[in-house]
Order: structure tokens, then C-alpha cells, then sequence
């Protein structure tokens, strides 16, 4: 599947549009014929190197050599595995030590890698011949990338993707409608160590678009909205945290060449898509659902413009499950919930992850079997409370546990909370996420202390975990009020951040 | 206002935003050189920066700004 799906119609591009633009990076354009030629290098320079693990470590630089990487790997049978450049070194090295990598890819001038594992320089390659014939006989069951996502112990957890996975989740994808042509141009604003952005190069680089990418250290929103805007881009997937950061600048924005959006990674407001619409004049807007355990999305709702949208609370409906997906509402004892009834969704079909790496604990707590129409399926818990409405439109209404988004990523309080609690020893810590006076969600941090110069603590974070994590109000409050159960008065807390 | 006003004011801002207040302001500073400067702390940043000048800016100026000294520029032709 993952070859019919995923590498055939990549290389049907590079056969059918060598001299079109597979990528534009930072203000530079890359043919289809410049990407194959890089993939070949990469490729070349795999069959050289000596490594055992099929894993593979990807320093994900927003450049021509990673995203030819990540094919040249999957050609090989291999799985990617980002490390952000950004990010603290040391979260780097656990998930390197946690998978055990023994061979990383950079095309950093200078890396920040060495030492025990093995390091392929890929910006100092030179092409020399084609190596486009992906191995044969893979199976679907291997791995295709892990990304390592928040964990409330303190540790990043790893979430393995299989091939299946993502030519599932492909399968999917086209099957909602959305069509996509060689004269395409498709923006891909997410970091690759978060799942959107499979579909962001996915889609262009399998019907022969051109990808456009926001380099790192750029303000992503205003750089995103320049692109849309001078290169006339026509299709996009964005958080909505984007579009309410570019809302005081609605009017000044041209997106009338956008023909269809794709709103995820975060709860979707009605209100804020009726105000994109007047930007975005000719656009079809979507708005699609899924945690990384389910590939990329696994359901979705297309709006209609003018017309009634479902909502709950104000935030749209996240539709119904996509074809490779089953989709059901569960109540605390396993029991599928009657229409209107609340509980939690729980996603079965073959975009569902083969599981956490190494991390027996969460996966027999993560996942379940439950017979439906007599078939016994693989279950993934979301964590999402939701219900579905006579039509089987699935309503959203919130996280089941202690988890918030946050610019898209998700993030465990309880991962923040262990390291402050690291540093600052006994104290009790509480971490929130809210919602400022923009809508744009913060974290702001409760510590039961006397107040003190917060940074060296911040300091320290810093090296722990990457910055959309470090909290942004710090509160010192001598002894945290109680409620009725002798529990943290967590409500009392919040009513402390000012808005 | 001098430039070495604003420089004075926006460095409390950024004390402010970015919560270290060991930075220190210089032309070529990007966002790189700022450990948590990102799509969220750019918009409180400009938003306290708004709210400290009195100034609005335009998407476009947004746009321009590559380095902390485009952003000195701006906001000192804009109190012109």
C-alpha cells in the first residue's frame, strides 16, 4: 500500500514534471528534477554508510536535503526520526538514546551531533548518478517515522508510525474530495516534528505541486500570509491559533487565490472562519481532527460558507471519521454512547499507530479490542470528549485530562510541572493553559512560594523542553487555596491570571 | 522620541515578553538570538509594544521586520 500510494505517485512526479517546482524554501524554487537529484544523493551516501538501526535520526532544517532525506530513507525502508534544531540538545539526545540511533542526518553547516553515532553530513553531498528505485519488498508493517510528542513523566514519548499508516491515512485524505493538480501551490507551515506536516509535503509532492515551507526563526503567521499572498497559494492546512494571530490584519490580507483550507490541530471557532471567508473569498473551508496516535487526521468537516455550520460551544463540528477510519463515542465501561450522550472518542482502522516506543505501560492503557459488526478492532484512546448528533457528526467538547494545545502542539501540564518541580525541589507547582484577551492559549504557572527571580529556573526549563512549553505568567503563591475536597483550588488559581 | 528612548523602552518590553532580563537589545538581533521568541511571544511583543508606544502596526510593516533594528526604524518613523 505504502507503495502504490506514497512512493509510486512521488516518482510518477519526477518522471511526469522534472523541470515544475516541487519546492519553494525560503524564496528559492526547487525543480522536481533538483529534488530527485538530491534524493539520489542521499540515497547513495545511505548504501555508504554503515548502520544497523532502521531507524534513522533527521535533523529537520527547512531545506531542500531534509525533506529529500525523509524519501530517500522511506526508498531505503527506513524511518525518519526528527530532532528539531531548536530544541534543547539534551531532549534531543534522550529521543536519540531512547531509539537507540546509530546514524544521524544533518545538513546543518555545523552539527550539533557526534560522538558514538554516526553522522551523514547531507549538505556536503554532490550528486553524481540517479538512485530512484525504491528497495522492493518492504513490508507495510515497518516503520515509516516516529515523533516524539509530550509526556506527563517528564520524558518525550514516542509515537511509531507505520507505512500503513501513512498510505492509509492517504487513502483518506483523497477520498474527502479535496483534489490537487501539478499546478498547485501548497503551503507547509509545520514543524516537521508534528504530524500536519506529513500531509503538507505529502500532498503537493504525490500530484506534482510545488511545497512551500516557513523556515525556522520566522514569525510563522506573518510569514505564512506573505506566502499565501505573493505566491498565490491555493491550498493550505493551518492551526487556527494561526489565523487568530493574523485576525487584526484580516483586512489587509489578500487570500482570494486560496481554493481550499484546512483548519486542525486545534479546536476550530465558527466565528473566526466566518471572518477568514471574507479574506479567503473563493476558499472551501475544512476542518479536520486527529491526534498523532491516528496519522495525521482521521475525521473531518467541511464547511458550508453562507450557511449553517454545526457547533458546540461555538467551536465546529469535527465531522465524521475519514473512509480508513472507524470512529466511536464510548462511555466509561467500553459501551458506545446513545446519540447526544457524551464520552470518549475512540478512533479503530489502519491509520491507528503500532503504539508507543518501548512504553508497555501507556500502550496497554492507550489501546483496546472491541468487536464492531463482528470484526475485533484495534482501538486507540483520544483523550477527547465528544458526542455525535443525529447525523453522526462528531461534536467536540473537550480534553478528558490534563493536556492543552499550545500553537498547535500538544502539551502535558504534568511534563511541565515535573521539571520546574526538578529545580525547585518540595515546592508544589500547578501548570494551566488559558486563554489571553486574543484567544491565543498561554501557560501560566502556579508555584506555592514566596516570590523569588524566576530566571535561573526559566534557564533551566529552557534546556528541558522546547520554548512553546515554557510558561509565559509565573504566580507565586505563598500556601494554594483549597476546595471543598481538600484538593488544590485550581479554580481559585486561574481567577488570578489577568487577562 | 530619541532612538535612545525607544531603545530603553523596548528593551523593558522584551524584558517583559520574553522573561530574561539580561537582554540586550542590538540591530541585528533576530528571533533566533531570542531562546522563546516564537509566534506567540511576537504577538504579545507586539501587542506590548502597540500598547507602550501608542503606535499600530500595519500587516505589511509586520512583515518587513527582520531584525529588532527594522523594528526601531518602524516605530520611530511612525512617531514622526
Amino acid at each position: 500500500m505504502f507503495y502504490k500510494n506514497i512512493l509510486t505517485p512521488i516518482l510518477r512526479s519526477i518522471e511526469q514534471f522534472p523541470s515544475r517546482n516541487a519546492f519553494c524554501i525560503d524564496e528559492e524554487h526547487y525543480t522536481y528534477a533538483q529534488l530527485s537529484q538530491c534524493i539520489s544523493k542521499v540515497r547513495i551516501a545511505l548504501l555508504q554508510c554503515n548502520y544497523q538501526n532502521t531507524k534513522v535520526g533527521l535533523v529537520i532544517n527547512d531545506d531542500l536535503e531534509t525533506y529529500a532525506s525523509i524519501i530517500a530513507l522511506w526508498m531505503e525502508g527506513d524511518c525518519y526520526v526528527p530532532l528539531h534544531p531548536n530544541w534543547p540538545l539534551e531532549r534531543c539526545l534522550d529521543i536519540c538514546e531512547q531509539v537507540e540511533l546509530d546514524l544521524i542526518l544533518d545538513s546543518s553547516p555545523e552539527s550539533r551531533y557526534g560522538g558514538g553515532t554516526f553522522l551523514l553530513k547531507t549538505n556536503e553531498l554532490e550528486y553524481t548518478v540517479d538512485c530512484l528505485e525504491p528497495i522492493q519488498g518492504v513490508s507495510d508493517e515497518e516503520l515509516a517515522y516516529i515523533l516524539f510528542t509530550s509526556g506527563s513523566t517528564g520524558k518525550p514519548k514516542g509515537v511509531m508510525m507505520m507505512r500503513k499508516n501513512v498510505a492509509a491515512f492517504m487513502d483518506s485524505f483523497w477520498q474527502t474530495g479535496i483534489t490537487i493538480t501539478e499546478e498547485d501551490r501548497c503551503l507547509q507551515c509545520f514543524d516537521l516534528t508534528f504530524d500536519v506536516s506529513v500531509q503538507g509535503y505529502l500532498v503537493p509532492l504525490t500530484k506534482g505541486a510545488c511545497c512551500y515551507t516557513v523556515p525556522h526563526g520566522q514569525i510563522k503567521y506573518i510569514y505564512a500570509s506573505s506566502l499565501i499572498e505573493d505566491h498565490q497559494l491555493t491550498f493550505g492546512a493551518m492551526a487556527p491559533s494561526m489565523l487568530r494571530y493574523l485576525k487584526p490584519y484580516f483586512e489587509e490580507i489578500d487570500a482570494t487565490s486560496l481554493k481550499s483550507c484546512i483548519l486542525t490541530a486545534e479546536a476550530c471557532p465558527l466565528n473566526l472562519m466566518e471572518d477568514w471567508y471574507k479574506c479567503a473569498t473563493n476558499v472551501e473551508l475544512y476542518d479536520f481532527y486527529g491526534p498523532t496516535e491516528c496519522t495525521v487526521y482521521c475525521t473531518y468537516y467541511k464547511l458550508t460558507k453562507g450557511g449553517e455550520n454545526k457547533t458546540l460551544n461555538g467551536i465546529i463540528s469535527i465531522g465524521k471519521p475519514l473512509a480508513n477510519c472507524v470512529g466511536l463515542i464510548l462511555d466509561e465501561k467500553g459501551n458506545e454512547c446513545a446519540v447526544g450522550e457524551k464520552g470518549e472518542l475512540c478512533i479503530a482502522g489502519d491509520q491507528v499507530t503500532k503504539g508507543y516506543w518501548k512504553n508497555e505501560e501507556k500502550n496497554a492503557s492507550s489501546f483496546f479490542y472491541k468487536e464492531v459488526d463482528g470484526k475485533n478492532l484495534r482501538f486507540y484512546h483520544t483523550g477527547d470528549l465528544c458526542y455525535k448528533d443525529e447525523d453522526g457528526d462528531i461534536m467536540y467538547s473537550g480534553r478528558l485530562d490534563h493536556q492543552a494545545k499550545i500553537q498547535g502542539f500538544r502539551v502535558e501540564m504534568g511534563e511541565i510541572e515535573w521539571h520546574a518541580r526538578e529545580f525547585l525541589g518540595d515546592t508544589n507547582v500547578v501548570c494551566m493553559a488559558f486563554e489571553n484577551k486574543d484567544a491565543l492559549t498561554e501557560i501560566a504557572m502556579f508555584m506555592e512560594t514566596e516570590e523569588f527571580n524566576p530566571e535561573e529556573m526559566i534557564a533551566y526549563m529552557r534546556t528541558k523542553m522546547p520554548s512553546y512549553m515554557i510558561p509565559t505568567r509565573l504566580y507565586y503563591v505563598p500556601v494554594f487555596p483549597l476546595n471543598a475536597n481538600d484538593k488544590t483550588d485550581k479554580v481559585k488559581l486561574k481567577a488570578m491570571i489577568e487577562l | 522620541m530619541e532612538r535612545t528612548e525607544i531603545i530603553e523602552k523596548l528593551t523593558a518590553v522584551f524584558h517583559e515578553v520574553f522573561n530574561d532580563n539580561n537582554i540586550v537589545l542590538s540591530d541585528e538581533m533576530t528571533a533566533k538570538d531570542v531562546e522563546n521568541w516564537d509566534s506567540l511571544t511576537h504577538m504579545l511583543m507586539i501587542t506590548k509594544v502597540e500598547e507602550t508606544f501608542g503606535i499600530k502596526f500595519k500587516l505589511k510593516e509586520l512583515n518587513k521586520l527582520k531584525m529588532v533594528g527594522d523594528l526601531i526604524n518602524t516605530i520611530e518613523t511612525k512617531l514622526q
